[in-house]
């Protein structure tokens, strides 16, 4: 059982302010996913609920419990680390029994303990190897292993993937997935890469300089992004993203750029016209030879990937204006080839100046 | 000029150097070698005699059984034997050094983690140890007689620990710099106290640095000599101090015998080299050891 709470927490080094005002409650059980690029402050959070750096200011509470001024060893905290950060001197036997050990478990059960984790990890032609003698994703098996022996409340894990490549990424993070489920535990995972996130997270909290942006289910986040950071953030190929300004009088409201200038829908309407920035992610642009549309755009480059086709769009800036249809229907198109885009007008966002959503569509 | 050419050339220069300094540095512990192996006749002979002939044990005898019948009476000196200079040496060298090196660690470990000392504050350390000796020998001569420290195998520990300290802990600071937190974090959250992760966790990384650094210190314990010599008298005389009562008594110059204890001086710290020299290449080299 552990559920953590974030109060008012706050930490800076120096000048820098790292982490600031951070509030969230993190329910047993459930896996939280804390994403953002780097230097957002991700790892100083994770850092201070394992206990390892001092808040500032603000409060850990752990089931209730202020854990501010306890040592990491007593807040029943596993953590798995980037580097993995497995004992070089000892094998992997000795890495995964070290925490049964410093808890003065007998020998006999140690020895039955270690097995079983290694069963549950796959790992058990390691244990007589040394740590400089496995691979990466054999490494963060060994870390995770040796962190789940002890049967922490919750885990925090650090990046535990970055330092692997994409397949076997892929592999660990279906196994993290797995073993939340397994165990029911609390999971606290820090990542900068949004398809973990979204792929893992019941809940993904969003980071952007020491501050939490969003948090939501990776189903909010991906739909109903509260800014043009997240909106830019999540989804690959990453939103459509175009700086014009929203003009029009009470009755029309139209968004205009150099490229673009169509009719914005309905619930625009009582929008406040200024410069703004329009948002559509790729999926939710139709493509069409002629026809109906809101606007009609160069083909520069056709990338046929089998399920899907992408068509990357001159719209005048360098980021071209991509737009995904379904299977091979658009792969034998030329580039300049002119077509014409229409944008499902639920799915389209604006972004203000400070790059705030405007007019959030929650009624959808 | 081309590349190849000029590679050749540098390789050339680069080998006369070492070649030559080679020569410059083994020459004097060949002649030592070979001098305690030589009859009196060819200790002093001209011109130099650089192979023994014929080779000799008598000076070994001589000086390290104290055999009588090798003890001319022109030659005979009259000291204790040196097999207790090595006792005493040994038993000096080795527990001072392990005292610095494990207090040495421990202090380190302060500064590296928890900052205890600042970097002036360190220097200032080393800088206590570069005040020459000879400066602070008469002083400290007066306190260790107050003290009753004189002529005591506790008293020359006891200096020889508190000068090599700050050795010690600059040097193991350096590779206690090289462990990852990390790895010190991870045993911490799996329930580690602060001691347990230092024995069972940082020392155990550092091994070779700390073997190289009780190396060194050992070194300059082994050989030191004018502390020795001023604080103590006959009791507990050292090696070098033993090595020194043959030069210039009243017995005159005795070059095989001093030859013959200056082997015996040299060839425990080269056994004790041999022994962890696999230690000592990552000891000296730890920064490229593979995290
Ligand atoms: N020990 C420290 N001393 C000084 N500044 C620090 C320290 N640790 C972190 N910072 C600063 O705090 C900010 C947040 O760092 P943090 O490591 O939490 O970022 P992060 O989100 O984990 O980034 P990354 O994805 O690169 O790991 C950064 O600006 C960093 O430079
Ligand atoms: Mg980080």
């Amino acid at each position: 059982m552990a559920r953590i709470e974030l109060c008012d927490l706050n930490k800076s080094f120096g000048s820098v302010r790292a982490v600031k005002d951070i509030n969230i409650t993190i329910e047993d059980g459930e896996f939280v996913v804390f994403v953002g690029p780097s230097g957002c402050g991700k790892t100083t959070t994770l850092r201070m609920i394992a206990g390892f750096e001092d808040p500032t200011s603000g409060e850990i509470r752990i089931d209730g419990r202020i854990v501010n001024d306890l040592e990491p060893r007593d807040r029943g905290l596993g953590m798995v680390f980037q580097s993995h950060a497995l004992f070089p001197h000892k094998s992997i036997a000795q890495n995964i029994e070290f925490g049964l050990r410093m808890k003065d478990v007998p020998a006999p059960e140690r020895i039955q303990r270690v097995r079983e984790v290694a069963e549950m990890m796959h790992i058990t032609h390691l244990l007589d190897k040394m740590p400089a003698q496995c691979s990466g994703g054999e490494s963060q098996r060994v870390a995770l292993a040796r962190t789940l022996v002890t049967n922490p409340s919750t885990f925090l894990l650090d990046e535990p993937l970055s330092s692997l490549d994409a397949k076997l990424r892929r592999e660990l993070r279906a196994e993290c997935g797995r073993l939340q489920e397994e165990l029911k535990r609390t999971f606290i995972f820090v990542t900068h890469d949004q398809e973990e996130a979204m792929t893992l997270a019941d809940r993904i909290v969003v980071m952007r300089s020491g501050e939490i942006e969003q948090v939501g289910s990776p189903m909010d986040i991906y739909s109903e992004p509260i800014s043009y950071f997240v909106a830019d953030f999540f989804g690959s190929p990453s939103m459509n993203l175009v700086a014009g300004e929203v003009v029009g009088d009470t009755d029309v409201v139209r968004f205009r750029s150099t490229h673009f200038d169509f009719a914005l829908p309905e619930h625009f309407k009582k929008s406040k016209r200024g410069a703004a920035t329009f948002g559509i992610r790729p999926e939710h642009v139709g493509v069409a030879f002629g026809g109906k549309g809101e606007i009609e755009l160069p083909v520069r480059l056709v990338e046929p990937l089998g399920k899907d086709t992408l068509l990357y769009f001159d719209d005048g800036t360098e980021r071209a204006f991509i737009a995904v249809s379904e299977g091979l229907e658009m792969a034998d198109v030329k580039s300049g080839a002119r077509i014409t885009l229409s944008f499902d007008p639920r799915r389209l966002y604006l972004f203000d100046a400070d790059g705030r959503r405007i007019g959030a569509a929650t009624q959808f | 000029m081309t590349k190849s050419r000029s590679r050749r050339i540098t390789a050339i220069i680069r080998y006369t150097v070492l070649t030559i300094w080679a020569i410059v540095a083994f020459f004097p512990i060949y002649w030592m070698i070979s001098t305690s192996f030589k009859i009196d006749t060819q200790w002093f002979a001209w011109p130099p005699v650089y192979f023994p002939d014929p080779p000799t044990l008598s000076n070994y005898l001589n000086v390290w059984l104290g055999a009588q019948e090798y003890a001319s009476t022109q030659y005979a000196i009259s000291s204790q034997t040196p097999l207790v200079s090595l006792l005493n040496s040994t038993i000096i060298a080795t527990t001072s050094t392990l005292l610095a090196v494990v207090f040495g660690a421990v202090i380190a470990y302060g500064v590296s983690r928890y900052k205890i000392l600042s970097e002036a504050r360190m220097f200032q350390l080393l800088m206590l140890r570069m005040i020459p000796p000879i400066v602070v020998v008469a002083p400290l001569s007066l306190y260790y007689s107050a003290l009753g420290l004189l002529d005591t195998m506790f008293g020359l520990i006891l200096i020889y620990f508190l000068t090599n300290l700050p050795y010690a802990v600059w040097m193991t600071k350096s590779f206690i710099d090289e462990v990852p937190r990390e790895i010190e974090q991870a045993a911490e959250i799996l329930g580690a106290s602060r001691w347990r992760t230092i024995f069972e966790v940082v020392l155990p990384l550092i091994r070779s640095g700390l073997v190289a650094t009780f190396l060194f210190i050992l070194i300059l314990t082994w050989s030191e000599y004018l502390l020795a010599l001023i604080l103590s008298k006959t009791n507990v005389a050292t090696l070098p101090v033993e090595l020194s009562k043959y030069q210039g008594t009243t017995e005159g110059k005795v070059y095989g015998r001093q030859a013959a204890l200056a082997v015996g001086i040299t060839v425990p710290l080269m056994i004790v080299g041999l022994i962890i020299r696999k230690h000592l290449a990552r000891g000296f080299s730890f920064g490229m050891v593979r995290r």
